[in-house]
Formats: C-alpha cells, structure tokens, sequence
C-alpha cells in the first residue's frame, strides 16, 4: 500500500511537469567560474568580460551557422509606453533552461527546442517599463525584479513564487530593470529612477528569507567625510546615482564593483556645487557588509546625464613583470577608465570618442569638466554618450576591451535656471551626425587598436548597443542598428558573418555548449534566437 | 549651391522638429528608448501625455483646481515652503513622501486639517475640503513640472552678441553660401530653438551622394540606405539601384554637410550664441 502510495505520488510528480524537464539547481559557489555548460548569472562569470572559452565556431567554419530555433512572444503585445516587447535581457542557461524577461515578464524555455516551460506574469501598479535586464539565480531560486521594485523569489523549476519583497516606492519615480547579482548568499540589487531627486542605493537580501543584509547609499549621509563634496546634507540626500545595471564582483578580493548613475538634477548642477561624490562613480564594496573600499568618480560633477553605468570589467594583466588586477570601463562620458581594482589608483584615463569638455585631470586621474560646456539657457554644445548599458567585453586572448560606441554632439539646454532645480531641469538635443564605432580598446594604453565605424544614412540611436560576446575561437559578436547580427574576427575586426533578423539584437549574447554544441543565444525586438552549426 | 539650396528647403519648412523631450529616450542618454522618432511628431500636449505614460507618473494633476490652488498656496504656505514648494525655511513639498504617496487630496487635505502643531507646521481646520484639496493639486502640478521631463521647455535661448554673431557669418559662412542666402531666415523658423539648430544642421532635404564602383560599371545618385553589406541609391534618371557590397564594390561617398558636421564639431558656446542673435534680427 504505503509502496504503490510513493510511486504515484512519485509518477505524478513527474507527470506534472512537462516530460525530461531538466532539474534546475545552482551551486553558487560555482557562480564566478568559466562558463561553458552554463549561463548562471548576467555577465556568465562575475568579470564582465563576456568571453568564452569554447571554439567549436570558428573563422572558419561561422558561414554554417543557421538558427535551430526562435522563441516569439506572442502573448505579451503592447506595454505602458511600449508598444511592442523588446528583449533587453541577457538570458541565462542552467540545466538546459533558458530564462528570458521582458519587464513584467519571466518565461523558462527549454534550450534544446525552444518551447516553453512556464511564463510568470507580474501586474505591476507603476515604474517605468523601459526595459528589463535578467534574473539571478541561486541553487533552485530565481530572483526577479519588478517595474515597482519588487525582488521577487520564485522556484527555478516550476515559476512559483516563494516570497516577495518590495524595497523602493515608485511613487518616488524609483523603478528597477537590473538583473539581481547573485554572489554567495547575498542577492544584490540595484534600483534607478532619476525623475524626482531621489538617492541610489544598492540593497543585499537573504536569498533564502528575503530579510535585508545591507544597505549601500550612492551618496553619503550625515557625518561622513564625503558630504564635503555637496553644499549641504539636503541636496546629497537628494542627489541620485542610481544602481540600475548589475556590478561585477572579484571573489579573491571579495570585492563588489559597482558602476553609479547622474547626478540629480540631471542637467541643472546649480545648486549642487562640488563633485557629488559618489554619483557618476565606480565604487568597490565588501559583498558581506556594503562598506565603501575605494572610489573612483568617473564624471565629478556630472551636468549631461553622463550616467556612469557600463559595466567595470575585471581582468588580470602582466604590467612591467607584475601581475597586476585591473579593471577598465569605457565609460559613457566618453573616457576609457583603466583602474587598479584592489586599490582604485588609475592606470589609464582618456578619451575614446572626440571630446573638448575638460581640461585635464586631476591628480586621482578624474576628468575636470570645463564649466562653460554645462548646460545653460542659450545652449552648450557637447558630446552624447559615448557608450550605454548595452554590454562590453574583453578577451584575454586578445587584451582588447571591445565597445559599441557612438561620436556624436548634442545641444543641452537649462530649462531651469532657477536656485532650486529640480528633477532634470534641462534637456538636450541630438545634433549633426552621430556615428557608430565599434572599438577594440587596449586597457593599457586606452588606444584604439582598431575601430569599425558601421556605415549607416541614419544617426547612431540612443541605445549605443548592442551587445558584444567574444570568443576564444577569435569571434566578436555583436551587430548593427540596421538588423544585422555581425561576427567580426576579435584580433582584426575583419567581418567573417552577418545576418540580416527581424529587428536589432537588443539584449546580451551568451554562449555555451549544450550536449556537446555551441550555441549562440540572442534577443532582437520580440524574439530570441538560438543559432549553431548546421549539422 | 547644393548646401544652399538646402539651407533654404530647411528655413522655408520650418519643420525641423527639434527634440525637447529628452530624457532616457533622448540622442544624449540615458536608459534608451523606443519613443524618440515619435516624439518628434507630436504637440508639447501629445508630448508630455506620452511622457507622463511612458514614465509611469500616476494620477494627472487637476490644472483648473491647481490654478484655484495656487493663491491659497503661496498666500499660506509660500513664506515656510518657498513659492514653488521646493523649501525655505521648511522643507521642499515636491519630494515629500506625503505629497508623492497622494493622488488627489485624500492624504493631503485631512493631514493639512490637522497640521503638525509640534513642528511648525500650523493646521487648516478652517479651510474648506475644496481648498485643502485645490492646494493638493497645486502641489501635484509643482511635481508634474519637475517629473515629466516631456513637458519642459526652453527658456529665452537669444543671450548672444548680434555684431560678433555678423562677425562670425562673414568670415565663416559666406566662402559657401551666397550674400543673400540668410535673408529673413529668422521669420522662417517658429522659435529661436528651431533657428539654432537650423542654422547648425540644416538636414532636411540633404542626402549623401555616393559613387559606386562595380564590375558593371560606375552609378551614382542619392543613398536611400547604407550598410556593411549593401548600399540603396537612387540615379539622376529616377531609378532605384541597390548594390550587395560583398562583391568589391568601390563606394565614394559625398556629404553634401561635411562643412556642417565640422561647425557641429568645433563650435564654441558662444559663437554659437553670437550667431543666433544676429540671424535672429533677419526677419
């Protein structure tokens, strides 16, 4: 009796699910590895590289690849001021599932067909649905962030929700698109929202409880030294930075290095004299308690939503016989940033894209803007971001940092020239040509060792994307804004493959080997694709 | 000659819809977006509607009870709070958890009936319900001004020199353009900021002319599309010809705002501003 009990339980356990779903399970520990097998978390390790070491496509071999399978969302149609899905999220790939968002949206796919496993739908009350980035995932947890600020818990296996937990007020324009970092057991979120004055701040949660480890606060608060560095506690409380694209995290050092967004207000800097440590900054935390190691502020004083959140990638050199730590940003105020990361002492800092809004630097290597190119009543001219959210990388093969750039200048305008701006308090419009280059960067030099400018009659968009992924097969895979998936060769940037989609590629490429064949896995528009070798 | 004809097409249009709505959406930044093409079509009304959506801004303030509002406001509230509640001597209203947690009044108008006698803050018992929520909505409207970034607008951007502006013209403009090319130019574009950017990047009407190479022969015309795979022209005759460039083929391309894209490039602030003073006085 008790015997035939357990297997029917046991049979409709199995029969539940949808048949050979694979079972989910992370081990965090193996997080911060090389991933081949897997995609556990945004950037597939913790460097930000975006490298892979599989070379079963190569040069030589990438005219066969053609696409096993596209998953459409058909369900989904037009968004709070969206009108159709646009994937902006890397994927990840664990067990053979795919998990793919869109704001308010979270589907498991099984990555050998392509089918669905289950879809969870979020009705969110407020944010902003601009985009969303991915999930975190640890052991059979998956961890997902709302347009509302909700760090939602859910079973890897089955979609269904274990706990919730709501950590920003939208009514304060707060609104989330991150990707929880997932590093030991601590599920790091990161929050944006820049309408309303409103600090950034990074939280740590219990992935198991929910309960909050730790706070970090992009701008100090009261006693703190850096307070110096706004003209009083008010406008610091009030200053922005917001932390909307994951960090990355060097486990040796047990260091979290995150990228902080504009100051606020945005363009009017009037009433916040002084560098407004520590917006525009990369910043190096303890993963275990939040506290400030090092800073580096990338824009002082930022006034042109220089927004300094592409990520900082980590990565291991020889300098002058030494093995040094290292971490370079191409920055999205148009300076390539090349840091020591265990003390935050720079190596490299220079332009990468034409630029005349500072005159030098300071002694800690940090650009000094030039005040007359601020914004102001009668206009002021100057560059628009030089890069965005859309994923860098670097290959260790090659010692080149790879960026999707754009050259290309912009009237900013004050539209408040008041002593108490606020929210953005100016604007800025796109003028002359725009170009996009994508660029292979040595980090050590911060010199171009080859640029690709993509020929195109129309400006360079505002996205800056997409992605890149290289590979130890010496392929860079990325694409123009004309919808074209493009497979440059890492070492030359000499085309080797394109192929023309249905709409840009929108969100982070991965790769791995499933059953023993490399796939290449990207959203465009609505839909994900996954390519490999034709048999 | 193209470039002034150019000019002229643009001046004469007047349609050279300068983004204002800048924002996360906007050529300077930001999280990116997909609303930028159409914002340019829109009226500042349509504009700021779609912002206030696209940002998630919640509950629309009621502007004829705000208007009813604002003279309670600034005859109670102005002197402690600053005239347009963003602080003085207390606290700014606008990123107020009170004031952004409320839509229309529920929170605020009993929370104002009682006040915070303890802080300073002196309660309302006598206005009336109608009052207490018109102050609410005028407070809502000091938030919309701040957080709906597509309803901003530009100030009186004329703060240049009109004789060093004329300075600038004769010695930059004119090796191009003919002497009466500028005339009337200001009467052509509906605000200062239209004229600016005109005047910077007269693009309307101006294509890239591209030479191509090909085993077949040579065709040139006006691009209709480019890429790292294919150019898209259209010949002097009319016809459409587009050209896979997998096949070596030798492509000349000729920007008719070369001279353009270098002004864009090197302008100073205040030439810039010199420059549309003066053409600002051709009507």
């Amino acid at each position: 009796m008790k015997l035939g009990f357990l297997l029917a339980i046991t049979a409709a356990a199995l029969l539940s699910g949808p048949l050979n779903a694979p079972v989910v399970s992370v081990d965090p520990n193996t997080i911060g590895q090389a991933p081949v097998t897997s995609w556990p978390t945004f950037n597939g390790d913790y460097s930000g590289e975006r490298y892979s070491t599989i070379t079963q496509i190569t040069p030589e071999n990438v005219n066969h690849l053609d696409a096993n399978w596209v998953y459409r969302i058909a369900e989904v149609g037009a968004q709070r001021g969206a009108p159709v899905p646009i994937i902006k999220c890397t994927p990840l790939l664990v067990n053979g599932v795919l998990y793919m968002t869109i704001p308010d949206h979270l589907w498991a796919l099984d990555a050998r067909t392509g089918k669905e496993l289950w879809h969870y739908d979020w009705v969110d009350h407020g944010g902003h649905l601009v985009g969303q980035r991915g999930v975190g995932i640890w052991k059979t947890t998956l961890f997902f962030l709302t347009p509302d600020n909700w760090l939602i818990a859910l079973d890897a296996n089955t979609g269904k929700e274990l706990w919730k937990k709501n950590y920003a007020d939208a009514r304060k324009q707060y609104f989330s698109t991150s990707a929880p970092l997932i590093v030991k057991s601590h599920v790091i979120v990161g929050v944006g929202g820049d309408a309303m004055d409103m600090p950034g701040f990074l939280d740590s949660f219990d992935p198991v409880t929910g309960d909050l480890q730790w706070t970090w606060w992009s701008t100090p608060r009261r006693g703190d030294p850096a307070l110096k560095t706004w003209p009083n506690e008010r406008a610091s409380d009030h200053g922005g930075g917001m932390t909307w694209m994951p960090g990355t995290y060097d486990p040796g050092l047990n260091l979290l290095y995150w990228p902080t967004g504009n100051t606020n207000p945005v363009f009017a800097g009037q009433g916040r004299p002084g560098a407004n440590l520590w917006t525009e900054s990369i910043v190096a935390l303890d993963a275990d308690t939040g506290k400030l190691k090092w800073y580096f502020q990338v824009s002082p004083h930022d006034t042109h939503d220089f927004d300094n959140t592409t990520a900082p990638i980590l990565f291991d050199r020889t300098v002058d016989g030494k093995p040094e730590k290292l971490l370079a940003q191409a920055a999205r105020n148009g300076f390539f940033v090349t840091l020591d990361r265990v003390t935050g002492k720079y190596v490299v800092v220079k332009p990468y894209v034409p630029l005349d809004y500072s005159s030098g630097l300071s002694p800690q290597g940090e650009p000094i803007p030039i005040p007359d190119k601020d914004p102001s009543v009668g206009g002021s001219i100057n560059i628009v971001n030089a890069s965005n959210w859309p994923a860098p990388a670097y290959s260790p093969k090659t010692g080149f940092a790879y960026v999707n750039s754009v050259e290309g200048k912009a009237i900013y305008y004050l539209t408040d020239d008041s002593d108490k701006p606020s929210g953005y308090g100016g604007t800025g419009v796109g003028i002359g040509r725009a170009v996009r280059v994508l660029q292979a960067i040595d980090p050590l030099t911060g010199n171009a060792a080859w640029k690709h400018a993509y020929p195109n009659l129309n400006n360079a968009p505002t996205t800056v994307g997409p992605s890149i992924l290289t590979t130890a097969g010496n392929l860079l895979i990325s694409g123009d804004d004309q919808k074209n998936l493009i497979i440059f060769s890492a070492d030359k940037g000499q085309i080797l493959w394109h192929h023309e989609l249905t709409a840009n590629e929108s969100g982070g490429i991965i790769t791995y080997l499933l059953d023993g064949k490399q796939y290449i896995v990207f959203g465009a528009g609505d839909s994900l694709y996954a390519w490999s070798l034709r048999e | 000659m193209r470039i002034l004809k150019c000019l002229l097409a643009l001046a004469g249009s007047a349609a050279c819809a300068a983004l204002v709505a800048v924002s996360q959406e906007a050529q300077t930044g930001g999280q990116e977006g997909t609303q930028e093409q159409n914002y340019q079509k829109m009226t500042p009304a349509q504009r700021a509607e779609a912002t206030r959506t696209f940002l998630g801004l919640g509950a629309v303030p009621d502007k004829a009870a705000a208007a009813r509002g604002a003279p309670l406001f600034a005859s109670k509230c102005a002197d402690c709070h600053g005239k347009t509640a963003r602080g003085a001597i207390a606290p700014s209203l606008i990123t107020s958890d009170l004031v952004l947690g409320d839509d229309h009044g529920e929170h605020l108008a009993p929370f104002l009936k009682k006040g915070i006698p303890g802080k300073g803050m002196p309660a309302f018992a006598r206005m009336s319900d109608r009052q207490l929520t018109d102050i609410a909505e005028f407070l809502h409207l000091q938030v919309e001004d701040v957080a709906n970034r597509g309803a901003y607008h530009v100030l009186n951007i004329v703060v240049g020199d009109a004789v060093r502006g004329k300075k600038y013209v004769d010695s930059h403009c004119m090796s191009c353009h003919k002497p009466d090319a500028l005339l009337h130019i200001a009467s052509k574009f509906r605000s200062p900021e239209q004229l600016q950017r005109g005047w910077i990047w007269p693009s309307r009407d101006v294509h890239l002319i591209a030479e191509v190479k090909t085993s077949a022969g040579t065709i040139s015309g006006r691009v209709i599309e480019l890429s790292d795979f294919s150019v898209s022209l259209v010949d002097t005759a009319g016809e459409a010809h587009t050209i896979d460039r997998n096949f070596g083929a030798e492509i000349q391309i000729h920007d008719p705002l070369a001279a353009h894209q270098q002004i864009v490039m090197t302008l100073t602030n205040e030439d810039m501003h010199n420059v549309t003073a003066y053409l600002e006085t051709l009507k």
